[in-house]
């Protein structure tokens, strides 16, 4: 009732205006409709169907670890053949096979990799030029004079990497980050973190790696930290496969050619290259000693 | 001169529509993490409040009143004319720049459908039709020209905005926030510091 008195007087000019704006709204939604209509029709664009199968198939997780704004942009980059389906690290096998179907192109076996922090100068082992008292980050601490380790190229500590991390496969002991490679899915989130830029994808098998990023001379390394890589190049002599090569005072590895036979690991006069073997094993053990020390 | 001076002046800083109207909080909020993509934001909004304003105001003024009919008078109509209209106009500006522009799609083009029922656009579209001498001066006489000026600049002072509060928060991520105030909180604060920061031009015009 009250609506009605609302109203006021309900006469026929009421209803006369009531019947005007329901043409009038009528009338604009009818124009506005064909207007949308005749523009998307003339402004049409060819959408390619295979950009939305493709994009079906990728995992969705929109990280950006292959460089591109989204799951998205990586769809229409390898629709258009410019992208390489092994950049993206998060899409399982099986969906990859299919996507290479939907493109016409032959799958390249490629095998999980895992990140892993190229450096191994902990407190212990890398001393600390002056005390860093600013934001506990990565990124602030490397704004101020590239950080506050003697070595310039080593892991600050932070933990930039372990809180980017998805899977919580990053843990920070002694100043020193380290990535669990049974947890890493190889997003490259913490690739992207890292203000140095001594985190890499190697191959998940691979039975060695250098523990050191540092390019500087051997002497400079010497004085900056205990186990940092002087460039002497005794593992690549040494190497009966001929898979190392020194590119600026560090040893590259060519996994294809690496047999695992680990004539570096003993030939190495400053210990740094790892045997992944021994460190999982060490962990391992690690982790067993201290469960035991908790349940004692 | 003066009135352009004026309108330049009361659209980008006086009456600046997040800080001082409160219209386009969302995009503020929520579009703001980064500057790259405030920025593509910011321009998006710019070029549909222009354009909006360019069609709504002749809209308003010469077809929802007509002089010479005198029962053809619908302006109580305007808030649900210019939702339509603008919404429209947002979806058929997206298919043309899909079409003519597509790096400037890429650009921008998924800011464009979150424009499509932005208050910001809407509050423009409904603040020029009405009395502006108070915010521009006594005497102001609205026209066409001036409408699409006025949103044009009302557009960039969003996009300035934006910009500052990006950079705010693009800072704020090297800081060491505390727990109960990191993220969304910490936004706030910063939000209600550029807001006050904005009240110092209130009677510059």
């Amino acid at each position: 009732m009250n609506l009605l008195v609302s109203l006021g007087t309900v006469n026929a000019d009421t209803w006369k205006t009531v019947g005007i704006v329901a043409g009038i709204l009528g009338a604009l939604a009818l124009l506005i409709v064909s207007l949308i209509l005749i523009v998307g029709k003339v402004f049409k664009v060819d959408m390619d169907e295979k950009v939305t199968h493709i994009l079906e198939n990728l995992a969705g997780a929109n990280c950006g670890g292959c460089g591109c704004s989204g799951c998205a942009g990586f769809a229409s980059k390898l629709a258009s053949g410019e992208g390489d389906l092994s950049a993206c690290h998060v899409t399982s096998p099986e969906k990859k096979a299919e996507i290479a179907a939907i493109l016409g192109i032959e799958l390249k076996d490629e095998e999980r990799t895992v990140a892993v922090v190229k450096c191994n100068g902990g407190l212990a082992n890398a001393p600390e030029a002056f005390v860093y008292m600013g934001n506990p980050t990565c990124a602030g601490n490397a704004s101020m004079l590239g950080g506050n380790k003697v070595c310039k190229f080593g892991c600050l500590g932070c933990g930039d990497c372990k809180n980017v991390c998805p899977e919580s496969a990053i843990k920070i002991s002694d100043k020193l980050s380290e990535v669990d490679p049974d947890r890493c899915i190889s997003c490259g989130s913490c690739i992207n973190a890292c203000p140095k830029k001594i985190i890499e994808r190697i191959p998940a098998s691979a039975p060695v790696y250098c523990a050191c990023s540092s390019k500087c001379r051997g002497k400079d390394v010497m004085n900056a930290c205990k186990v940092g890589c002087i460039g002497c190049g005794m593992c690549a002599k040494k190497c009966p496969q001929g898979a190392i090569t020194m590119v600026d005072n560090l040893p590259v590895f060519d996994y294809s050619k690496c047999t695992g036979c680990k004539t570096c690991v003993a030939a190495c006069p400053r210990h740094i290259i790892v045997d992944r073997d021994a460190k999982a094993e060490e962990q391992s053990k690690g982790d067993k000693d201290e469960k035991e020390a908790k349940t004692a | 001169m003066g009135t352009l001076i004026a309108i330049i002046l009361a659209a980008v800083l006086t009456n600046n529509f997040i800080t001082v109207k409160t219209y386009g909080i969302c995009p503020f909020l929520g579009v703001s993490k980064n500057t790259k993509s405030a920025l593509g934001m910011g321009v998006a909004v710019t070029i549909v409040m222009a354009i909006a304003v360019a069609v709504t105001y002749p809209v308003y003024n010469y077809l929802m009143k007509i002089p010479s009919i005198s029962w053809w008078n619908f302006q109580f109509l305007e808030i649900i004319v210019f939702i339509f209209i603008i919404a429209s106009l947002v979806q058929m500006l997206e298919a043309i720049i899909r079409k003519l522009s597509p790096s400037l799609y890429n650009a921008m083009g998924i800011y464009l459908p979150l424009i499509t029922t932005n208050c910001a656009v809407l509050g423009v579209c409904e603040l020029v039709i009405g009395d502006m001498s108070g915010i521009i001066g006594s005497g102001f006489v609205m026209n066409f020209g001036w409408a699409v000026l006025y949103a044009l600049f009302s557009g960039i002072g969003f996009t300035l905005v934006m910009l500052i509060m990006s950079g705010l928060r693009e800072k704020l991520n090297c800081c060491k926030v505390s727990k109960s105030l990191a993220g969304f909180p910490i936004s706030m604060i910063t939000a209600s510091f550029i807001c006050m920061a904005f009240m110092v031009f209130t009677y510059i015009v």
